[in-house]
């Protein structure tokens, strides 16, 4: 019977234990307590019991209980767990307290709004990419900058040999003709450089002196601006030629008072608008030369007939006619004084000095793309100019072309005179009242009063006689006018 | 026996008495330059210092042979450092302005 007694009793207190453990699991709360007090004598034997059996009843009937994932042969329970509890469940092996798991609920919405704001990845500057690419408008620019040196030089030879082309060319025909060749100026005395000044990467001066009739010849070379890559680029759109200026002075005597161009028609216009003397002397518009057998190109400025038949010899012809595509223009003048100047008008007193010259402008055939073995064909235009020489002083106006080209230059004169008549009267009256400042300080600077008092009585006398002169005049002229 | 006599000499051409004949580009240029290099290193604009490169090469080019050589390397001293001082500033390659 005791025995009976001690089985039942046996059986009853664990019984008893695992209501009591139900109640409890319900709330949820104290499970690891619940563990090491309960179940601390029964670690052996009742851990698996005791472990399993709430578990079981957790998976099967709480699902909102938490729960280990580390389950074994429970996969029929697993389906009623949501994914939320098996992280959980993997939690529950780790110390973690539930304050970690308060958001939890939103973590799906979490991972909902993710794919709502992704993450913005920030491109690594430039500068620190090690890459070359990123400075692709900087190797652009250096490029460009080597490509216009690479042009400065390439130019600059050309325009060189260019213009040592023309001059091998040109050298005897100049030193036959010219005690002087080249020079700068610079020396104490004359003698033949024989060389080129440079005055430009694509200008060229020559400088010859020392022949009968003319004071001296200045030969211009104006290439293009084959060094400046811009200007290369510009003549792509606009085609332009080399040019050969040559200016000869004229000795006074050497050459008769006319003004006389021939060119072609747009140069001519320029020119008339431009130069001084054309516009003066030579009003009308630009004449065609087929009278004289001219190509139509070419057109005659003249200021008067006489020396238009005076200077279309045959020689003249022959030369306009067979270079006329190199010529540009070619203008004799006594009244030669450059392009009009833009002064102000108050600064315009005196007419501007003139000297008697023959001016040249020749084109360089090519176009542009000049080869130095073009220079050769300019060689038949220095002739032409050599020619010229001669014939500007051979040339002569008769009686009545003298008289009418001293009428003109004696219009132009009083015409000018006119306009500056103002200026001039002012220039006068500040001139006089200079004179008077001056002369006061002179008398106020004199020491002693005697001779000062004799300066005065002095001055005081011219001045009544310059009135008295006056009055005078003013009497004629009234006299007169009755 | 009287001595030839001597040969005028040789006179500049009237462009240095009128300055209205002379080309003013190289002036313009160099105005250009120094006023893209100040643009460059007071508002730290680099296509500005490198236009003041360009301009100081096209003055150089375009100069006469007369001009004081002073002022050209000055120029140039000036747009160059215009170029270096805006990238040590600002080390991120240049942007194109489309």
């Amino acid at each position: 019977m005791k025995n009976l007694y001690l089985f039942i009793v046996v059986l009853f207190i664990p019984w008893s234990f695992t209501v009591a453990k139900y109640d409890e699991f319900e709330d949820g709360d104290d499970i690891m307590e619940y563990d090491d007090n309960d179940f601390a004598e029964f670690e052996d034997v009742s851990e698996d019991a005791v472990t399993e059996s709430p578990q079981r009843i957790i998976t099967t009937e709480d699902d909102e209980e938490e729960a280990t994932v580390e389950l074994e042969g429970q996969d029929e329970n697993q389906e009623d767990f949501d994914d939320a509890d098996t992280q959980e469940g993997d939690a529950e092996s780790e110390p973690y307290d539930d304050e970690e798991f308060e958001g939890y609920e939103e973590k799906p919405d979490a991972s909902h709004s993710k794919s709502k704001d992704p993450i913005t990845i920030v491109n690594v500057p430039a500068h620190l990419q090690n890459s070359w690419e990123s400075y692709y408008m900087e190797i652009l620019m250096v490029t460009g900058l080597l490509a216009y040196i690479m042009n400065y030089i390439i130019g600059k030879n050309k325009n060189n040999r260019l213009a040592h082309a023309w001059f091998n060319t040109h050298r005897e025909l100049l030193e036959s003709n010219f005690a002087l060749v080249g020079d700068d100026g610079t020396n104490k005395e004359a003698t033949s450089t024989g060389k080129l000044n440079q005055e430009n990467e694509h200008i060229y001066n020559l400088w010859c002196s020392g022949r009968v009739c003319c004071e001296g010849m200045l030969i211009q070379l104006k290439f293009l601006k084959r060094q400046d890559l811009l200007n290369v680029l510009a003549r792509m759109m606009r085609p332009a030629s080399d040019q050969v200026q040559i200016k000869v002075t004229m000795n006074d005597e050497d050459m008769d008072t006319y003004v006389f161009a021939v060119g072609t028609r747009k140069a001519l216009v320029r020119l008339q608008k431009e130069m001084q003397d054309l516009s003066e002397f030579c009003s009308d518009k630009p004449k065609s030369g087929a009278k004289y057998g001219l190509p139509d190109s070419l057109a005659i400025l003249s200021e008067m007939g006489e020396v238009t038949e005076g200077m279309m010899d045959a020689k003249m012809i022959h030369f306009l006619t067979h270079y006329a595509d190199k010529i540009e223009s070619v203008q004799f003048s006594d009244q030669f004084s450059g392009p009009k100047l833009m002064q102000e008008e108050g600064q315009l007193t005196k007419l501007p000095e003139t000297k008697k010259t023959l001016l040249f402008t020749f084109n360089v055939p090519g176009s542009g793309n000049t080869s130095p073995k073009d220079m050769e064909s300019l060689l038949p235009l220095m002739s032409m100019v050599i020619y010229s020489i001669d014939k500007a002083k051979k040339f002569r106006l008769n009686r009545e072309g003298k008289q009418k080209a001293d009428k003109n230059r004696a219009r132009v004169e009083e015409n000018f005179l006119k306009l500056t008549h103002v200026q001039r009267q002012e220039a006068a009256q500040s001139r006089r009242e200079e004179k008077k400042r001056a002369e006061k300080e002179r008398i106020m600077n004199e020491e002693d009063p005697e001779k000062q008092r004799r300066l005065e009585e002095a001055a005081l006398r011219r001045e009544q006689k310059k009135l008295e002169k006056k009055q005078m005049k003013m009497k004629q002229i009234k006299v007169k006018a009755m | 026996m009287v001595p030839p006599p001597t040969p005028p000499r040789y006179k500049p051409p009237a462009t240095e008495t009128n300055p209205a004949l002379e080309d003013p580009t190289p002036d313009y240029m160099n105005l250009l330059g120094m006023v893209f290099s100040m643009c460059g290193l007071m508002l730290k604009l680099k296509w500005c210092a490198w236009i003041a490169v360009y301009c100081s090469f096209i003055s150089f080019a375009n100069s006469r042979s007369s001009e004081d050589t002073k002022q050209m390397m000055s120029s140039f001293m000036l747009s160059i450092s215009a170029v270096v001082m805006s990238y040590l500033q600002n080390p991120q390659p240049m942007s194109p302005p489309w």
